[in-house]
Formats: structure tokens, C-alpha cells, sequence
């Protein structure tokens, strides 16, 4: 019990010092500048038009006529079109954008030999738990700042924020956040293995194509292991795009146990590993 | 007494280089013990294992009877690992804070403790600078702060003075002579004179193997004096120094340097004979030392 307790005290460190890393150093003032640019290049040239767009009766039909039979007309039920934009890009483009962000999870302490200074204190099962919680809290931060900009720019364009805008908001930040905790889990994987975080987000890339085109030559041959693409990370993306509301949460399962599996793997790596 | 530190039968091999064989000592409470070893003698690894950082191939590495590297150590064992460095992103004075509250320090005292540590080694200034900011040696220091954060027990120290300017290479040897009564340290180093300060036990590894154990000199029917001349060893000096009575053997390591064993039991007083004979000759002698030098033990065993 009482190395229960300290495993989640030295978590709870561990996270922090992220944070403080993301907020008061250099180096995670440049990843907020750099999210801030994404974002608001995001938000001018593709929310703020295309909600526009969403907002025209003409489009929708054409949209519903072209794409009804996915289900993806249920985007114009999100309470304000900027969600449900923010919604599709987000879901798109944040598991690829987890792979660099998180890519530096123990690489650079492996190489630099601080993690022998941290393995004097801490488990590593710690050491991986916390940095991925670190990780974890700081895409948090990113998406709740993005969000805020979203709900800003529908708010100024409807005149008031509305509490079903805030309720769409907070399904699509745990969404998000459940969508990415197994990409950031698969980087705890690669960082314990490797000394670099250029070659972590390599090998994640690799690795992910590798399996997902084995896997789809096995099912050719076998379709009735079909369900087998099913357990890759991330395939529950496109189920989540034609849905809203906290129903989505149907699909949290998936990933909350690709997370286990994945952060196990980390952690049996790391005690493995020489340091 | 009680083993700090129990190896048993430790091997460990790297592809097809066996770096450590059949490895066995134990090291006690207040023991300062000295690894030497030529380039490539296993001690990095030897002390990776005791640290827990490598998992030995064979054979078993216990510390205050726990498992090396176990959750028990963590507080008791402190290291100083080769090239280990801070994480540059952060000052030397977040990163010990970080490390004195894995340690289970509050906020407050872990502030305290960064600062305390720091003034052991004479790096108070740099509280809030980098890492990236300090000189090598600076940060060479500010790892050895990092030791001595909170009580640790034992002390690993890998190289502890390399790199290290003399004046703060003297430093660190008065910090560990100091602090040697109350925490017990095991050393790795290529400098013997260091050593010799500070070590009461030599591990002297060699191929992997352990060549010598050895503790502090106490044998009483064999002592051995050191005598440095001014002047160069000459056949009259010592065909004089052998008719001392209690003399067992004289050899000359060096030019001007003789090393004499010799029996206490014969001739309790040898050193004042020995003193007694050079001024009765009027040869002038820089220094007489008590036992032989490390390095005379480790390389030209008499």
C-alpha cells in the first residue's frame, strides 16, 4: 500500500514537472507558440470559412444528398459549426500530432543519463506512469486553450455562448484526450526503446504502417478476422466523426485498454533497459 | 558486522566480453572503499549494478540486504553515475528540489535541502542557473550535490574528481574525508593518491575478476617505510639503511625513493634508526612515510 501511495506521489511529481516544463521553461513556450500558430491558421483560413459554409442551407443539402448515408450529416447538429469543424480536425489531425509532441518522453533523460539520477529516486514505473501523465495534462492544456479560441469564435459569431456549446465543448475535449491517450502511450513504447525522439516518431510511424498493412493482407486472406483491424489505435476516430453528445463515450473502452497494454509494455521496457 | 554491501558470484557479460566474473566481496558500515582498475576493468559496470541500473547476468548484488536497485534503497543509496547530466532545460536549483521531493521533502525543505547540498560543494551562486549555463566542473560538482540530498547511507561515487580543477578536487576529498564516519562510500577512480587519502579498503579489479581485497595495513610482524631522498638512492645509502637491525628488505621504486619493511617487534623504533642514520651520514631526506603507497601495494607488491 504505502508503494502504492508513493507510486502516485512520484506521478503526481512527475506531471508537475511537466507542466512547469511546458509553462516556464523555453523549450515548452516555443510548443505553446507553435500550437498557437497551428491553431489560429486552423481557425482563419479553415473554421471560420467553413462554418460559414456548414451555416448555409444550400450546403447542408448537398452535404446530406452526398453524405447522409455515413451519418456525417449529424455534424450539423453540433450547437455551433465551429465545433463540429474543431471536432473533424481535431480528430484528424491530434493522434498524428501526438506522435512528435510526446515523442520526447524519456528519450533525452535516457541519452543524457538523467534518468540514472531519477532511477536513484523513483520506480520506473513511476518514471513512465508520471511522464505519460505529464503528457497527458499537457495536451490537456493545448486542447482546452484551442477549445477556448473554438468556443471564442462561435461566440462571436452567434452573439453569447450558449450551455449547450459548453456541454458540445467538454465532450469533444474528453474525447480528444481519450482518442489520445493510447498514441501517447505507444510513444512511452518507442521513447523507453530508443535514445532519440526523431527515431521514437519513426519507428511509431513504421511500426503503425507495418502492422496495419500486415494485418489488412491477413484479413484478405482470412476476412473472418476482420475485427482484428478494429483493435488497432485510433480505429475508433471514424466511428467517433457522425457522432456528438456524451453517447461517443460508447467507444472509451477501446482505448482505455490499448492504454493499459501499452503503458505495461513501457513500463516492462524500461526495467528491462540498461540505463 | 553488519555487510552494507554483499556480492555474491556477480557475472555479467556484453555479447561475446565477459566484463565481470564470479565477482564476490562485501563492504560494512563506515567502510570508504576504493575501486581501481584499468580502462575497461568492469568497475562502471560493477557500479551500474550496485546502482540498479544493470541487472547482473549471474550471481547476486544485495545493499543493506535489499536487492541492488531496489524501492527500499531509494534515500539510502545515493550515486554520483558517470556522465550523468542535469536536464538543461531546468536551473540546478528546480532540478535538486525535483529530486529532494521524489525523496519525500516538502516544497520548503527540499529548498533548503538544494541549498545545503550546493554549499557543500561550493555552488550556492548557481542555484538558478542551468545546467547548460555551468562549466564542466561546475556541473560535475552539482552532481555530486545531488548525492547528498536528504541522509543516503552509502555513497557510490564513479569518478568522482575527474575533470575537476585541484583546488575543487580538494574540496570534494575533504567533503567525503568529512563525511566519511557517518556515510559509508564506495569510490571509483583512477587517481591512487586520492584513494589513498581517503580509502580504507581496495577493490582492485582487473579482466573483470577482483585481484586484491584488501583492508587498511595492520599486519603486525611486517610494517614497511617510505623514504623519499633528496638526493638519488646510492649503494653507500643503502648499504647503510640494511644494517639497521629489524630491517626485513629494502628496494628502491623510484630514482630517489626507498620503500623498507621491516620487523616492529625487532626494533620498535626503526623510523628514528632510519632518521639517525641519514643525519649521521648527512644525507637530507624530503619525507618519511608511515606503510607503503597505494600504488606500491597494487603495482610493486615488495
Amino acid at each position: 500500500m504505502a508503494r502504492f501511495i508513493t507510486t502516485l506521489k512520484h506521478c503526481g511529481l512527475y506531471a508537475g514537472f511537466e507542466l512547469h516544463r511546458l509553462w516556464l521553461t523555453r523549450r515548452g513556450l516555443m510548443t505553446l507558440a507553435a500550437t498557437a500558430v497551428l491553431w489560429f491558421f486552423l481557425l482563419r483560413y479553415a473554421i471560420a470559412p467553413a462554418s460559414d459554409l456548414i451555416g448555409s442551407e444550400g450546403f447542408q443539402q448537398m452535404f446530406r444528398d452526398a453524405f447522409g448515408a455515413f451519418g456525417l450529416s449529424q455534424l450539423f447538429a453540433w450547437p455551433a459549426p465551429e465545433l463540429a469543424i474543431y471536432w473533424i480536425l481535431s480528430l484528424m489531425l491530434l493522434p498524428l500530432l501526438c506522435l512528435f509532441f510526446t515523442a520526447n518522453q524519456l528519450c533525452s533523460d535516457l541519452e543524457r543519463g538523467t534518468l540514472r539520477l531519477l532511477a536513484l529516486r523513483s520506480s520506473r514505473l513511476s518514471i513512465v506512469l508520471g511522464r505519460f501523465s505529464g503528457q497527458m495534462l499537457v495536451q490537456s492544456c493545448l486542447i482546452l486553450l484551442s477549445l477556448v479560441a473554438t468556443l471564442s469564435l462561435a461566440a462571436w459569431r452567434e452573439g453569447g455562448l450558449t450551455l449547450a456549446m459548453l456541454n458540445a465543448a467538454a465532450v469533444i475535449a474528453v474525447n480528444l484526450l481519450l482518442v489520445l491517450l493510447p498514441f501517447t502511450a505507444l510513444m512511452s513504447c518507442f521513447s523507453a526503446m530508443v535514445r532519440s525522439s526523431r527515431l521514437a516518431v519513426s519507428l511509431a510511424i513504421v511500426s503503425l504502417g507495418l502492422v496495419f498493412v500486415l494485418l489488412s493482407t491477413f484479413v484478405f486472406y482470412f476476412p473472418d478476422f476482420l475485427f482484428l483491424l478494429g483493435y488497432m489505435p485510433g480505429t475508433q476516430v471514424m466511428q467517433l466523426l457522425p457522432m456528438q453528445g456524451w453517447q461517443t463515450l460508447q467507444h472509451a473502452l477501446l482505448p482505455l485498454l490499448q492504454t493499459l497494454v501499452l503503458l505495461s509494455s513501457a513500463t516492462f521496457l524500461l526495467t528491462r533497459k540498461a540505463l | 558486522m553488519n555487510a552494507i554491501i554483499q556480492c555474491q558470484q556477480l557475472a555479467k557479460r556484453f555479447g561475446s566480453k565477459t566484463v565481470l566474473q564470479q565477482l564476490s566481496f562485501e563492504l560494512h558500515q563506515g567502510d570508504v572503499a576504493a575501486l581501481i582498475g584499468p580502462n575497461g576493468a568492469g568497475k562502471t559496470t560493477l557500479f551500474s549494478i550496485l546502482c540498479g541500473y544493470l541487472p547482473p547476468d549471474s550471481g547476486s548484488a544485495r545493499i543493506f540486504g535489499h536487492k541492488a536497485g531496489s524501492s527500499a534503497l531509494f534515500g539510502k543509496v545515493a550515486a554520483l553515475p558517470q556522465d550523468a547530466q542535469f536536464d538543461p532545460a531546468f536551473s540546478i536549483g528546480e532540478q535538486l528540489d525535483f529530486y529532494g521531493r521524489l525523496q519525500g521533502l516538502s516544497s520548503k525543505a527540499a529548498r533548503e535541502e538544494s541549498k545545503r547540498v550546493l554549499a557543500l560543494v561550493e555552488l550556492t551562486e548557481q542555484l538558478q542557473h542551468k545546467a547548460g549555463a555551468l562549466s564542466h566542473g561546475m556541473r560535475k560538482r552539482a552532481a555530486i550535490a545531488q548525492a547528498f540530498i536528504g541522509t543516503p547511507q552509502l555513497v557510490l561515487l564513479d569518478e568522482p574528481t575527474a575533470g575537476l580543477d585541484p583546488v575543487n578536487a580538494l574540496h570534494i576529498r575533504q567533503l567525503i574525508s568529512r563525511l566519511s564516519g557517518e556515510v559509508s562510500f564506495m569510490i571509483s577512480s583512477h587517481n591512487i593518491f586520492e584513494l589513498e587519502q581517503l580509502c580504507n579498503k581496495v577493490l582492485y579489479l582487473e579482466n573483470g575478476q577482483l585481484k586484491q581485497h584488501s583492508g587498511s595495513d595492520n599486519a603486525a610482524q611486517l610494517q614497511y617505510l617510505t623514504l623519499h631522498l633528496e638526493q638519488d638512492n646510492n649503494d653507500a645509502i643503502s648499504a647503510a639503511l640494511r644494517q639497521l637491525p629489524g630491517l626485513i628488505d629494502l628496494h628502491s621504486a623510484q630514482r630517489r625513493e626507498l620503500v623498507l619493511s621491516y620487523n616492529p617487534q625487532h626494533n620498535a623504533d626503526f623510523d628514528l634508526a632510519v632518521l639517525q642514520c641519514l643525519a649521521a651520514n648527512g644525507w637530507r631526506y624530503r619525507n618519511l612515510t608511515k606503510g607503503q603507497t597505494l600504488e606500491q601495494k597494487l603495482f610493486n607488491p615488495a
